[in-house]
């Protein structure tokens, strides 16, 4: 083993050569290898202070909500070229789901867009339910809903608490922490797991929601308006958090569907798409919510689209609690091929154990040839599901449109003009989860 | 046909198609079912629209993959599909047009989605980029680079989108080992006065973590 | 009034440096959250109100390597990242110590694929591994009590002065390593010089 002397030791620590300088080719900068230059200066070299600098945010960076790195050229204050670097928490979900059958690749869902699992179980599930043509009972749809909707409220809270602890009010990372245990609390006590929840299932749901889960979430409805009357009143006419927000990154209509993000993103911007509404699914077109819209397309109107999707959630939530007490009935389909047989049956006949042994092997199976794909509204935007079969138990090939994807997408161009000091309010408007951006 | 296209991987016992479900899937959705566009390509493409496949309400084109450029713009310009909701690629693992790329495309204004796909033979994984006229497909193509190690023609920047460029194989596809290649990507150095380690599954061959007490002092420490 | 159990009405007393360092150590662990994925959100509901871990006087989390003495390696670490995070923790001062927080940074968990490091042991000493996926904030807090339980344990100061016992030579940290090729000692340069090997 060679041992690496003081002279050559950053030569060692230099990982991915050829990696970083690509990345370095792509800011177009003559002093690329600030940071690990191969030998000592030259004489002729231009000084890096003098006009422009390269600098490396991240993969570790507390204001990059994960492992984004930016390496950016800065001119003074303000960058001039930025390449975003992905793909830290690459690990091949894709590349899984070939070798699991559809039901066992559910809980892979749940760690894309961990700040809202629900919703991704229930993208996956009904993306299968599409390949495979499996109709699901009206209660299931309901509880499906309601928890996808609390989760995009878990999702947007976290995206404030955090957004708000980058511009420097930690006291806001507490309140909506505390909301969000609130809502870990409903979560835990409907799933069993705080907040990889597992909880949808092919053709339906795992487990019907308990009466104490429906007592918290009533409660949670009826205290969290205030909460955010509260948040409301101490921003929106904050001067800090008016002028870090107004007129920062501003994406025009063309712009944000040129760069294909989605989402809040999109909204943000002027442009009223949302899949809820663009090709309802489960049971979005027999409630009543609006699609909060604004036309600005800077962090502002991003942070009020945001803020008024939390109420419409909310909105969303009621109703969903009326119509349970009334739509009664099973919560997956009664057909030992396309779901889950129930437990009573597994323990208690011989055909429900062989059923189940059966689905956790084989599962179901959509037909030969096939392809589909379905999109949900996640938090994040448009997350779809691409799925190819062969015939057999485990996807041929599934694809995931990841939102997060798309949104990161654009922040190159929000990032090229900007100063470097607002990149954390950039990072944060965007709201990237990069497990879900990097699959 | 597309339809009929056997595909070798069968891990699991084969369920028989079940295709009397396509026209009453439950889930099937107004917006993918676009006859108008369909006729409207072959109306103005005619040959180069090779066949059109429908599934649980879902149109999917098949064009020729020289003139997907052309397809995607007048798409975006006369049919109004100005929006890229995703770019993928395919790896069939069959002998001729091995790969797949596809495209699926939203119109905001008449509410509607269309997926294009073309094929990529594996001789010559070139597909043209469709960058100029959607600009979202940047990373998407890096990303199907990346995966599959389709290039493609025209691209502004084609790197690596998720694996470092020091790996050299392409994960997506079919004959690349769930587990990867070992030895193609390095783990970093042990101690810092060590060297990188090639082997991926260093624990499974017998290596112990070095407690802490037991490790050498970081020289970069103290600096 | 009755004397004072721990000066036993003295007003003073006496112990080693070791324990007094090693007391102060333990109760103001500066963490450095290497948050990755889901249990990082886990490891921020840590700090939440709820589990307020202030309790244990380590809710200022350093962002900087140089500031803290405890890495939490929170989610799946990839080979891309690898290097990142053993870069950032060779540059932590000593002493320091390692959690492994959750099935994913302790053994690979459920994403045993191509991009995932098989368990973040096989490139930093970890001092506790905690279960679970994502594991609860109690079960985070309890490694840190581990952690706690370890310092004040750890016998250090005669190493620090020198004057006491060396401190044992390290064994030779990986004395062979498994190559494409065979049993072969690799050197970095040899690593991307891939046809040559
Ligand atoms: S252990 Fe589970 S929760 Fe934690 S990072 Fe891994 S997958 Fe996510």
């Amino acid at each position: 083993m060679s041992m690496i002397s003081k002279e050559n030791f950053s030569e060692t620590l230099k990982f991915w050569p050829r990696h970083n300088e690509a990345l370095y080719r792509r800011l177009e900068s003559k002093n690329s290898w600030l940071e690990e230059r191969r030998g000592p200066r030259e004489k002729g070299d231009p000084d890096p202070l003098e006009n422009e600098m390269v600098l490396n945010i991240g993969p570790q960076h507390p204001a990059t909500h994960g492992v984004l790195r930016c390496a950016v050229r800065l001119d003074g204050e303000t960058i001039e070229r930025c390449a975003v670097d992905i793909g830290f928490l690459h690990r091949g979900i894709e590349k899984m789901a070939e070798n699991k059958t559809y039901q066992e690749y559910m809980p892979y869902t749940d760690r894309m867009d961990y700040l809202a699992p629900y919703a991704n179980n229930v993208g996956w599930c009904l993306a299968v339910e599409k390949a495979a043509g499996i109709e699901v009972p009206e209660r299931a749809q309901w509880i499906r809903m309601l928890m996808s909707e609390l989760s995009r409220i878990t999702s947007h809270l976290i995206w404030m608490g955090v957004g708000l602890m980058d511009a420097g009010a930690v006291s806001v990372f507490l309140w909506t922490f505390r909301y969000r245990e609130d809502l870990y609390t409903i979560f835990d006590h409907v799933c069993g797991a705080r907040l990889t929840v597992s909880h949808s299932r092919i053709g339906g749901i795992a487990s019907d929601i308990p009466d104490d889960a429906i007592d918290l979430i009533e409660a949670f409805v009826a205290d969290f308006p205030d909460a955010i009357r509260g948040w409301e009143k101490l921003l929106n006419r904050n001067r800090i958090w008016i002028d870090r927000n107004v007129g920062v990154g501003v994406l025009s209509r063309e712009e944000v569907i040129a760069l294909g993000m989605t989402g809040p993103n999109l909204r943000g911007s002027g442009i009223p798409h949302d899949i809820r509404v663009f090709e309802p699914y489960l049971k979005y077109d027999e409630v009543d919510f609006t699609v909060p819209v604004r036309e600005d397309g800077d962090c502002f109107s991003r942070y009020h689209v945001r803020m008024e999707e939390m109420k419409e959630s909310l909105k969303i939530v009621r109703q969903c609690l009326e119509k349970l007490k009334t739509v009664r009935g099973p919560i997956r389909v009664d057909d030992a091929k396309r779901s889950y047989p129930s437990k009573d049956e597994v323990y208690y006949s011989m055909e429900g154990l062989i059923h189940d042994f059966m689905y956790t092997d084989t599962g179901v199976c959509p037909p030969r040839g096939i392809w589909s794909y379905h999109a949900v509204e996640a938090p994040k935007g448009e997350l779809g599901f691409y799925i190819q079969s062969d015939g057999t138990g485990r996807p041929f090939r599934a694809r995931i449109n990841a939102p997060s994807f798309s949104n990161i997408q654009g922040l190159e161009a929000l990032m090229e003009g900007a100063l470097i000091g607002d990149m954390v309010m950039l990072i944060g408007t965007i709201d990237p989860v990069l497990g879900e951006a990097d699959k | 046909m597309a339809t009929g296209r056997s595909l070798p991987f069968h891990f699991t016992p084969v369920d028989g198609p079940r295709q009397t479900e396509a026209g009453t899937n439950p889930h099937a959705k107004d917006t993918t079912f676009v006859p108008d566009t369909v006729e409207a390509l072959q109306g103005r493409f005619g040959g180069a629209v090779l066949e059109v496949f429908l599934y649980a309400g879902e149109h999917t084109v098949y064009v020729d993959r020289s003139s997907v450029v052309d397809v995607c713009r007048f798409l975006k310009e006369e049919l109004s599909y100005e929006y890229l909701a995703d770019l993928g690629g395919i790896d069939l693992f069959t002998d001729e047009d091995r790969f797949e790329v596809f495209y699926n495309l939203v119109s905001f204004s008449a509410k509607k989605r269309i997926r294009l796909k073309i094929r990529v033979p594996e001789a010559e994984p070139v597909a043209p980029s469709i960058t100029p006229v959607f600009a979202a497909a940047n990373w998407n193509e890096r990303e199907c680079w990346d995966m599959f190690g389709i290039r493609f023609d025209g691209h502004p920047d084609l790197r690596r989108m998720y694996m470092p460029e020091d790996f050299e194989y392409h994960p997506l596809r079919k004959e690349f080992p769930l587990l990867g290649v070992p030895g193609s990507l390095p783990l970093p150095p042990q101690a810092p006065e060590a060297g990188l380690t090639l082997d991926p599954f260093a624990a499974a061959h017998g290596s112990k973590p070095v407690k802490s007490f037991q490790e050498a002092r970081s020289d970069l420490a103290d600096q | 009034m009755a004397p004072d159990p721990v000066t036993g009405g003295e007003g003073f007393l006496t112990t080693r440096v070791d324990a007094v360092l090693n007391w102060a150590r333990s109760n103001s662990l500066m963490p450095m959250p290497m948050g990755l994925a889901c249990c990082a959100i886990e490891l921020m509901a840590m700090a939440d109100p709820k589990y307020d871990v202030a309790r244990f006087g380590s809710e200022a989390m350093r962002f900087s390597p140089r500031q803290a003495d405890l890495m939490i390696v929170a989610g799946w670490v990839s080979y891309k990242m690898a290097h990142t995070i053993r870069r950032v923790w060779d540059q932590m001062a000593d002493p320091k110590w390692c959690i492994a927080v959750g099935a994913c940074a302790s053994t690979g968990g459920m994403h045993r694929c191509y991009g995932v490091v098989q368990g973040c042991d096989n490139f930093l000493p970890v001092d506790v591994y905690v279960s679970g996926c994502p594991p609860r904030p109690e079960a985070i807090i309890h490694a840190l009590m581990d952690i706690q339980e370890k310092v004040r344990n750890e016998y250090t100061a005669a190493d620090d002065s020198g004057s006491g016992d060396r401190r044992p030579e390290p064994a030779p940290l990986r004395p062979r390593v498994l190559t494409p090729g065979g049993d072969r000692v690799i050197s970095p340069v040899a690593l991307y010089d891939q046809e040559n090997l």
